[in-house]
Order: structure tokens, then C-alpha cells, then sequence
């Protein structure tokens, strides 16, 4: 299954590949989904991922003879930088960007041809299923158990704050098979179909009333013993080996710049944007976030040149997220009676204080809080005793 | 804006050979000059010149090296670290002004000339003011001369031009007002002071009083970066409640938090040495430095402070060495222009915000 029908992007000047995802985008991508401001459902984007399949483009980091891009980290840095640049909507993308890498690392061949053309063609659409009820920071003390009862795996337990459950025909998992060792080394990693009889799943309203969080319960769901990927109890170790470099995409600076941009027509429209109070507490957001861009090249260009990230690249998700949620704080505050308004203002899409600040809310929990995020960048940056 | 390979390779030679001039470890001889006249050292300064240090950055055609700002914001930055007292950033700024035997003597260290630019705190301006050139005399007051008390001679700027006059000149009267880092400012009072006129090229001026507070900014990297290596040492090696209380959550995520701003800060001075080397637009230049200055300033600033409180009752001794970091980084962050002058002016002269 080798992507015969595309170029080797890896051999195109960084500046050409840029021009070419731009046309790609220009030419395909529909108007009316750009800059959207919520995770769309699997029947508003299944046209552009059926786009993005027939042309080959669905995968950007998978090797070719996978039917990826086989692009380079730096070359998968400039596709994401245009995706996010044209306001490009997200996919159900779990299967794309979790699950497909993990296969092809350690799946079995079987696993591999079963598997991976389905996602391309949008046959399958994967759910992630790590988060427990009592096993979210410390996520390595999940419950949810796998027993082998002769050929099949009886799974029982409860995930949460799995994103859009609702949408998806499979769901990959982090289950407990070993209740004796230390709690990372009883873990496995379990693929199990969504219409098993047992699956329950619950979609969640949050605070932006949304609902592409979900809890998933097992109930003596049964799937085949081959659903297990890689070896029994080394799930934990396979899923963070896979915490590569991709981790530089938390901290981009696009979502704090586009929140900044809407910071600038609101003060507009509320007659402060030349106040300077404001003009101060602007250009300190301002400045912040030019830095922010100035440290996120650094990691890139350490991409560019073939080096590996360390974990100082979390420093980008924290500061990102943060500096996000900054900024949408001082909107709330200069929006005077605006701020509690649950629509936008007008009815304008760029006049949402609000939204936009309950869309930053969850940004500096998920994906590791700031808090665990500062443990770790305590620990293996700074060198600091556990 | 990336370096070269030759200018990185540049940039680790001087690091470590300004390391190993001013060990950052070994703080005696700051402590034994610091609040005495002149408060440096005439000998070192010379050795710094030898070194090549003070025309780093100059064209060979003036008698400099023709090295770029990113060697010059290297050797800074390891001065810093080591808290070198002499008078760099200020001898380079006069260097950026001379012409002929005064430039040749500059660069030599045999002569220390400084610029007497400021009229009023807070100010990046030092071709305004009421100081006057009457019948080749000068008339009037500058302030905020580092270590004005060590030099041989000052370059005053007046709307007429400058005009360089000795230290010991008839009618002029300096009085010093110390610093917190055992340095001082010079207060000169010019009284009709005779002295040799030198044309002013304004937009010179400005650009190395830019180019000053681009230095600066390294500088209070070095400083920064070195209170908090002493800081997380000690994180690592005291303990309280049988622990290193580097493993106490509460401690570690402020020592998380400044290293965050250390690593904004380190991207932001690259970036506009590189854009200072780089001969782009005056404003593309003067929007970079301001950018590194606002974010070097209050780094070096709340570095030091939270490196006292992290250390506890100790950090607020004379002794112990971090203080000595939080003295120069409330005497050097404002200098050139605070966060404050620097953040209102690349609001003024900054590109409209956009998000590209």
C-alpha cells in the first residue's frame, strides 16, 4: 500500500512544501469549516477526511509503505503550521495520530493490514481510552481490567473524558492485566470494537456545552486474545515510548496568536484600543507571545536539523497555555457586561470573549496539567530530587 | 534567523575563554572592589582590551574585529555571569563614537573614555537636553555616568555636538552617587568646561545606546542564568524535614517557572542579535532590542528576587553570593531603557499585531 501516487515531499524546499500544502488547502479545504471554533463531529468533517484520504494526505507522519506521507519531523512541522495557519478543522484524528504509529511499531503484521488501510479510508474511527474516574494525573493507577478467559480478553471498568466516544466504531485502550507489580508494569494495550456488547458510552457537557467528552463503560466486554498489541503488560512503556516530537505541537503558538488577534477587534468594538491601560497590557500579552514564537523556533530548528526533543519541550505547552488563558482573562476584562454573554456578541464570531475563554479553560489540564508538566520539567530538566 | 556555523563556533570560544578570564565561581575580586573608588580595575580593563573584547564588534577598518552581536552578546553574557564590574557596555558605547588616536587609545584600554548622554532616569535619548557648547565651553548637568569615577575623560552630548573633556578639566565637578552593586553613577556638573568639539551623528548615538541595551540584555542573561544555577544548587543540596527541598512540589515549580523565563529570554536575545547583525531595517532593529530588553530586564529581576526567596534567611545575607546577583540586577535592568521605556516603545514602532 505504498502512497505511490505522492512525490517524495522530504526531497521539496521547506519553502515549496509550504506553497504546496497552501494550494492543497486553498483548493480543498471547504470555507465554511475554517476557523471553527469546537471539535467537529465524524458527519460534519467526514468529507474532508475522505478529502484528505483519496489524495494521500491523511497521514503526514507515517512511513510511505503505510500509506503515510513519510514525512520528515520538519516537514510534518511545516504541514501542521499551514494546517493550523488556514484555520483547518480537526478530524477524529486518534487513529491517525496514536494509533497508526503505535501499530506500526509494534503491532503484528496481521495488525498492521487490518488496521491501518481502514483508518486511511475512513473505515474505522478510533477513540482513545486511557483517562479513569480516579486515574487522570496519575494516570499509570487505571482500574479498568483485561482477564483472559481462554481465547478472549473479558474487559471491565470505566474510562472518561474520552473524545468523541460517540463518533467512533473502535476504541484503543490502556487496561490492567496485572494487579501483582509495580502499577506501570501491569498494564497492556487492547483494541476492542465499540458495538461490543457491553460498551456503554455517555457524552459529557462541558463548561463550553459541548459534547465531545465522554465517559465508556465495560461491562464483561469480551474481545479476541489477537486485540492485544505487543507483548502482555507493556502497554505503558509502548504508549510513552510514542511521546515523540510531536509534543511540540501543544506549545504552538497559533491558538494564543489567533486569541490575540480577536483581543484586538474586541478592544475595537469596546472603544479601548488606544486606552493605555490597554496598550500596555496588550503588548505585555504581546510580547510574551512573540517570545513564545521565538523559543518555539528553537525546537523547530533543533527538528530541522535531525536532533531528538528532551522533555525542556514542555516548557512550550505550559507557557502556550498559559499565555492562552491570559489572554483570554484580560478579554473578559475589558469586555465590560460582555463578558457574561453566552453567545457571541452580535452574533459575531470574532466577538467572543466568553467563548473563547471557556475554550481555553481545559488547554492547561489536558495533555498533562501545567502542574504535572512543571513535575516533570522539575525532574528531568532541572535535575531536581522526585 | 539562525548562525552561522563559524559564528556559533565563535560564540563557544568566547564563552569560554571569558569564562575562564572571569570565573563565575570565585567572586572575591568583585567583593573586594565593590563600593570604593573607582570600584574596577584599570589593569583588567586593560587586559580586556588586550583580549580584543572592547572592538569585538567594530569594523577592522575602525581597529575592531568586525565579529557580530552575537559574539559581542556572548562575551556580555559571561561577564555577567561573573558580575565584572568594569565599565563594558559603557566603554563600548564611547568606542561606537570616536574616530582616530581617541578610538585607537579606546581600544587599547590605555585611555577609558564615557559617555555622558543623560539629562533625566529613564530615557533613550542623548541628543536632547539642556546642556549647551557656548564659545567652546560646555554648560549644564549629566547624570547616570557608570563608573564615571575611573574614566579619564567624558564624551558630552549637547544639541551642538559633543565634546570630549578630561576628568580633571577646569570647571567641571563630578560628584559619585553608589549603586547597589557596589558600582556608582557619576554626576558631572559642567561649569563653562573647555574641551575638544567632535561632530555628533545622532542616528549614531541612538544606535549605540541600542546596541548598549541589546548588551545589557546579555549581561543580565549572565546574571540571571547564574543566580539560578547557584539557586538550584542549593535546591539540590539543603535539606529541611529529612528532604532536599528541591523535592518539595511548591519550590519546584517556582524553579520550573524561572527556568521557563530564562529559556524566552535566551530566544529573544538570540533573535535580535541575529536581526542586529543581520542589517535589516532600523526599526526591524530597534523593535528586537526592545523586544530582548523587556524580557531580559524583568527576567534578571525576578530571577534574583525569587533566587533570595528560594534560598531562604541565607540569601539575605551580604555573605552569601546570590545577593550579589539581585544587586546588579537592580542597578543593570533599567539602564539603556527599562522593560517599561522598552515595552512603550516597541508598542510605538512595532508592525501592527498579526498573527503570521
Amino acid at each position: 500500500m505504498t502512497n505511490y501516487q505522492l512525490p517524495d515531499f522530504n526531497a521539496v524546499e521547506d519553502e515549496s512544501f509550504r506553497q504546496l500544502v497552501r494550494d492543497f488547502l486553498t483548493e480543498h479545504f471547504p470555507e465554511d469549516l475554517r476557523e471553527v471554533p469546537k471539535r467537529l463531529h465524524w458527519h460534519e468533517v467526514k468529507d474532508w477526511y475522505m478529502t484528505l484520504s483519496r489524495h494521500g494526505w491523511l497521514a503526514p507522519g507515517w512511513p510511505r509503505e503505510f500509506g503515510g506521507m513519510g514525512l520528515s519531523a520538519s516537514k510534518q512541522l511545516i504541514y501542521t503550521e499551514e494546517f493550523e495557519n488556514y484555520g483547518v478543522a480537526r478530524t477524529p484524528d486518534h487513529g491517525i495520530m496514536l494509533l497508526g504509529p503505535l501499530l506500526i511499531q509494534y503491532g503484528s503484521p496481521e495488525q498492521q493490514e487490518y488496521f491501518l488501510p481502514r483508518i486511511l479510508e475512513g473505515k474505522d474511527i478510533w477513540c482513545q481510552g486511557y483517562s479513569e474516574p480516579n486515574s487522570g494525573s496519575d494516570l499509570a493507577s487505571i482500574r479498568t481490567e483485561a482477564v483472559l478467559d481462554g481465547d478472549e480478553w473479558i474487559i471491565n471498568g470505566q474510562k472518561i473524558w474520552t473524545t468523541l466516544a460517540t463518533d467512533a466504531n473502535w476504541i484503543f485502550m490502556l487496561v490492567r492485566t496485572d494487579k501483582s507489580v509495580k502499577k506501570q508494569e501491569g498494564i497492556s494495550f487492547l483494541l476492542v470494537p465499540m458495538d461490543s456488547p457491553g460498551v456503554t458510552v455517555r457524552p459529557i457537557l462541558n463548561l463550553d456545552l459541548h459534547d465531545e467528552l465522554c465517559e465508556v463503560f465495560f461491562d464483561d466486554v469480551r474481545v479476541p486474545k489477537s486485540n492485544l498489541v505487543g507483548e502482555m503488560n507493556a502497554g505503558w512503556a509502548m504508549a510513552k515510548a510514542l511521546l515523540g516530537f510531536e509534543r511540540i505541537f501543544l506549545g504552538s503558538p497559533k491558538q494564543s496568536a489567533n486569541a490575540l488577534t480577536r483581543m484586538k477587534h474586541l478592544a475595537e468594538y469596546m472603544g479601548v484600543v488606544d486606552d493605555p491601560i490597554f496598550v500596555d497590557n496588550f503588548t505585555r500579552l504581546r510580547l510574551d507571545l512573540e517570545d513564545h514564537k521565538l523559543l518555539f523556533e528553537t525546537f523547530a530548528e533543533r527538528l530541522r536539523r535531525g536532533e531528538s526533543l528532551g522533555a525542556d519541550v514542555s516548557m512550550l505547552k505550559v507557557h502556550q497555555t498559559e499565555l492562552f488563558k491570559r489572554i483570554t482573562d484580560y478579554m473578559l476584562d475589558i469586555a465590560g457586561e460582555n463578558a457574561g454573554l453566552l453567545a457571541p456578541i452580535e452574533s459575531n464570531r470574532n466577538l467572543n470573549p466568553s467563548g473563547l475563554f471557556m475554550q481555553a479553560r481545559p488547554a492547561t489540564i489536558y495533555g498533562g496539567s501545567s502542574e504535572i508538566q512543571r513535575n516533570i520539567l522539575a525532574k528531568m530538566v532541572l535535575g531536581l530530587p522526585g | 534567523m539562525n548562525l552561522s556555523e563559524e559564528q556559533l563556533e565563535n560564540v563557544r570560544m568566547i564563552r569560554d575563554s571569558v569564562s575562564s578570564f572571569a570565573p563565575r565561581e570565585d567572586l572575591k575580586r568583585i567583593r573586594e572592589v565593590r563600593y570604593q573608588l573607582p570600584g574596577f580595575s584599570r589593569e583588567i580593563w586593560r587586559e580586556m582590551a588586550d583580549n580584543g573584547w572592547l572592538g569585538l564588534a567594530l569594523p577592522e577598518s575602525d581597529g575592531g574585529s568586525g565579529l557580530g552581536a552575537p559574539e559581542y552578546c556572548a562575551v556580555q553574557e559571561a561577564l555577567g555571569a561573573a558580575l565584572v564590574p568594569e565599565p563594558y557596555t559603557a566603554g563600548v558605547l564611547a568606542a561606537r563614537l570616536l574616530k582616530g588616536s581617541y578610538l585607537t587609545q579606546q581600544l587599547s584600554g590605555e585611555k577609558l573614555l564615557l559617555v555622558a548622554w543623560q539629562e533625566t532616569a529613564t530615557t533613550l535619548d542623548g541628543d536632547t537636553g539642556e546642556t549647551r557648547i557656548e564659545g567652546g565651553r560646555v554648560s549644564g548637568r549629566k547624570f547616570f555616568v557608570p563608573m564615571a569615577a575611573g574614566a579619564d575623560g567624558y564624551l558630552v552630548t549637547t544639541p551642538e555636538g559633543m565634546i570630549l573633556v578630561g576628568s580633571d578639566a577646569e570647571g567641571l565637578t563630578m560628584e559619585t552617587v553608589p549603586t547597589q552593586d557596589g558600582g556608582h553613577f557619576g554626576t558631572l556638573t559642567l561649569n563653562e568646561v573647555p574641551g575638544e568639539q567632535i561632530p555628533l551623528n545622532v542616528d549614531a548615538l541612538r544606535d549605540a545606546i541600542d546596541e548598549a541595551a541589546l548588551a545589557s540584555a546579555a549581561y543580565l542573561l549572565g546574571v540571571a542564568e547564574r543566580a539560578f544555577e547557584i539557586t538550584l544548587d542549593y535546591l539540590g543540596t539543603r535539606k529541611q524535614f529529612d528532604k532536599v527541598i528541591g523535592s518539595f512540589q511548591a519550590l519546584q515549580h517556582r524553579a520550573v517557572d524561572l527556568k521557563l523565563q530564562l529559556a524566552l529570554t535566551r530566544a529573544s536575545l538570540e533573535h535580535a542579535a541575529a536581526v542586529w547583525e543581520s542589517g535589516t531595517t532600523l526599526q526591524q532593529r530597534r523593535v528586537a532590542v526592545s523586544q530582548a530588553k523587556v524580557r531580559a530586564s524583568e527576567t534578571a529581576s525576578l530571577v534574583t528576587r525569587d533566587a533570595i526567596q528560594l534560598h531562604g534567611a541565607i540569601g539575605y545575607t551580604d555573605e552569601y553570593d546570590v545577593g550579589l546577583y539581585l544587586r546588579k540586577a537592580m542597578t543593570v535592568a533599567n539602564l539603556y531603557g527599562s522593560a517599561a521605556i522598552h515595552r512603550r516603545r516597541y508598542a510605538d514602532i512595532a508592525p501592527s499585531f498579526s498573527e503570521a
